[in-house]
């Protein structure tokens, strides 16, 4: 019997199994730069983290606060500018690149920018930021989503997947040949892409989740793989990095701040009574 | 996926392996710091048919044209030993119909690298230049050396040059680490923008050090180890140009040099002897040491001036404490997988 792990934990881990050894891998923000670590401790240890900010190859020590935390880690092999991690990409230097969810459509374009209407928004998003420049042109995109929406038509497309599926994204002329996302995971399973239509089917499904759970989310008829099987469940190894390495993911965000709170909070009050 | 790991090699291995007859060479250094080692061991490998890339030419591009290695040449600037009276490898070539050359300006030359380095197919450069015959006559490029367009915002008349993208870059460097990351620092020159435009690169460095070296120093890499395909130790390696932090010009070699290419049977003769007739660099300065003494290579040797070291550091390098207290939320890892279970955080 293995260790006992969270939602969050299983996503990360599945993250991290999607980094070979010897790939150049962009990291987005969020869990992805977790899923990196891990990856560089346990089984690609020849991989070359890259972040937009420009720095590229390290080993991260610490859970990343932002895409240019360069004190999360000590020292690494270069330094570029944005500019040029972007140009670099473009010319065929990054195997994959992660990227979070708030859309996604059955062809896998992303929307990050807005929810509603552009100009008067219900939710203002982030934006871009590098995810269109990556998504267009590292080799592979690995999608990944912890509270984004499917939804039938994106309300502002911010990174192209496979376009209107088929081969439109192939066929624009404005793509590597074979680009665009291979996998989307989320906290539920595992999706991946039709190599025909381009459309999004489920090809696992994490322990415990019912297929109707997921197809509850979608709003369109989901196909499903033949041979759809259960996500491999992560192994103590894993489990044990990723609550050394990052434990506010592992409890979560509102825990975090919860403990976090009680933590200052008790700091605070001793301070009080020692003054008193 | 990046390139085999560790990849220290041979100055002899590597051009053997990397530069094909017919390639575009790019020499990537700019007037100090040759990599005349790799350029010798080319001229010393016979490679043929090249097209011959060189912000400004100085014996290395003379040494390679005297050796018939080069068909066209792209530069901005050539040697020219000796005066009116002298001569060169370039001028002798282009007299015997054997070499063709492209003129850019050091800008415009800069520019193709830059454009070829970043992915883009042409850059913009500035209008002045089309008012001289470096725009008006052109050579083997012919209709491509430049073309106009109108700016799609302003409408103006725009000057563009077409990205370079050599097939091999050879670059002399400081330092490297046995992966390829390569570190340069002095006069930056089209350094970077040489080797990475290039499709296939070449390092030899004065030393390789410790990949911590290179860690503690990601500012000076001008060349990731991923885009690099083989690293050579050469100490000397840029002699009888200098190398900041090592050895200055040797000025008295230099001349030697000079002297020697302002006609075709002084440079053959001056080749046989320091290029033919050593089959490494290792051979090129014991018989240096030979002619001249030990003395004259101790009088170059630089005195250290070293830059302030930039302080990487950072308040901890991990997220619990000395007490094994997660930094942030105060408890120890037990206690705190203890309160997941409480909060039924786990799954299943």
């Amino acid at each position: 019997m293995s260790k006992r792990y969270t939602l969050s934990e299983l996503l990360i881990i599945a993250v991290a199994r999607e980094i070979h050894d010897y790939e150049n891998v962009v990291l987005g923000v969020g869990l992805p730069p977790t899923a990196g670590a891990l990856a560089k401790a346990l089984h690609a240890p020849n991989c070359v983290l890259m972040l937009e900010s420009g720095v590229m190859d390290f080993e991260p020590l610490l859970q990343a606060n932002h895409i240019a935390d360069v004190m999360s880690f000590q020292g690494f092999s270069y330094s570029t500018d944005l500019f040029s991690a972007f140009t670099m990409t473009y010319r065929g230097f990054v195997d994959v690149c992660f990227l979070g969810v708030a859309q996604v459509d059955r062809f896998g374009n992303l929307n990050t920018t807005v929810i509603g209407d552009y100009a008067k928004p219900d939710l203002r998003l982030p934006g871009s930021g590098g995810a269109a420049d990556f998504m267009s042109y590292a080799k592979k995109t690995v999608l990944t989503m912890r509270s984004g929406e499917f939804v039938k038509k994106l309300d502002y497309l911010t990174s192209p997947g496979y376009l209107e599926g088929g081969d439109s994204r192939d066929r624009s002329g404005r793509f590597p040949k074979g680009s665009g996302p291979s996998i989307l995971l989320s906290t539920k399973g595992i999706f991946k892409f039709d190599p025909e239509t381009k459309e999004m089917y489920l090809a696992q499904i994490h322990p415990g989740i019912q297929l109707a759970d997921i197809q509850k989310d979608i709003p369109w008829e989901l196909k499903i793989a033949d041979n759809l099987v259960e996500t491999e469940p992560p192994n103590d190894e894993e489990i044990n990095f990723i609550r050394k390495f990052a434990p506010g993911e592992s409890v979560g965000h509102s825990l975090m701040i919860e403990l976090a709170l009680k933590n200052i909070m008790g700091k605070i009050e001793s301070r009080k009574q020692t003054k008193d | 996926m990046s390139k085999a790991i560790e990849k220290v090699t041979t100055a002899q291995e590597a051009i053997s392996r990397l530069v094909q007859d017919g390639d575009h060479l790019i020499i990537g250094n700019y007037t100090l710091g040759a990599c005349a080692e790799l350029v010798f061991e080319t001229v010393r490998q016979a490679k043929k048919n090249l097209t011959l890339y060189s912000q400004s030419g100085i014996f290395d591009v003379e040494v390679m044209v005297a050796a018939g290695l080069v068909d066209r040449l792209v530069s901005t600037y050539v040697l020219r030993s000796g005066g009116k009276s002298g001569g060169s490898a370039v001028e002798r070539a282009l007299k015997a119909g054997t070499l063709e050359m492209e003129d850019y300006t050091n800008f415009n030359y800069n520019a193709r690298l830059t454009a070829g380095m970043h992915g883009f197919s042409f850059s913009p450069v500035f209008e002045g230049v089309m008012s001289t015959d470096l725009f008006k006559v052109r050579g083997f490029m012919g209709d491509d050396k430049y073309k106009v367009i109108d700016c799609p915002f302003t409408g103006k008349e725009t000057l563009m040059v077409p990205a370079a993208n050599p097939d091999v870059c050879i670059v002399h460097v400081q330092r490297a680490d046995k992966y390829g990351n390569a570190q340069y620092w002095g006069a930056m020159g089209s350094v970077q923008a040489a080797a990475l435009a290039s499709k296939r690169i070449i390092v030899s460095c004065e030393e390789i050090v410790d990949h911590e070296v290179i860690r503690s120093s990601p500012h000076h890499t001008i060349i990731p180890a991923f885009r690099t395909d083989a690293v050579v130790e050469i100490p000397w390696c840029a002699h009888p140009t200098e190398v900041v932090g090592h050895y200055n010009l040797d000025k008295f070699a230099y001349g030697m040099f000079q002297m020697a290419a302002a006609t075709e049977d002084g440079l053959k003769g001056w080749m046989d002897e320091w290029v033919y007739g050593c089959q490494d660099r290792a051979a090129y300065i014991d018989h240096y040491v030979e002619v001249f003494g030990n003395g004259s290579l101790d009088d170059l040797k630089a005195k250290p001036y070293y830059s302030a070291p930039a302080n990487y550091g950072s308040a901890y390098t991990s997220a619990w404490d000395e007490n094994g207290r997660e930094r942030t939320m105060g408890v120890t890892l037990d206690e705190l997988e203890t309160i997941m279970e409480e909060r039924g955080l786990f799954y299943e």
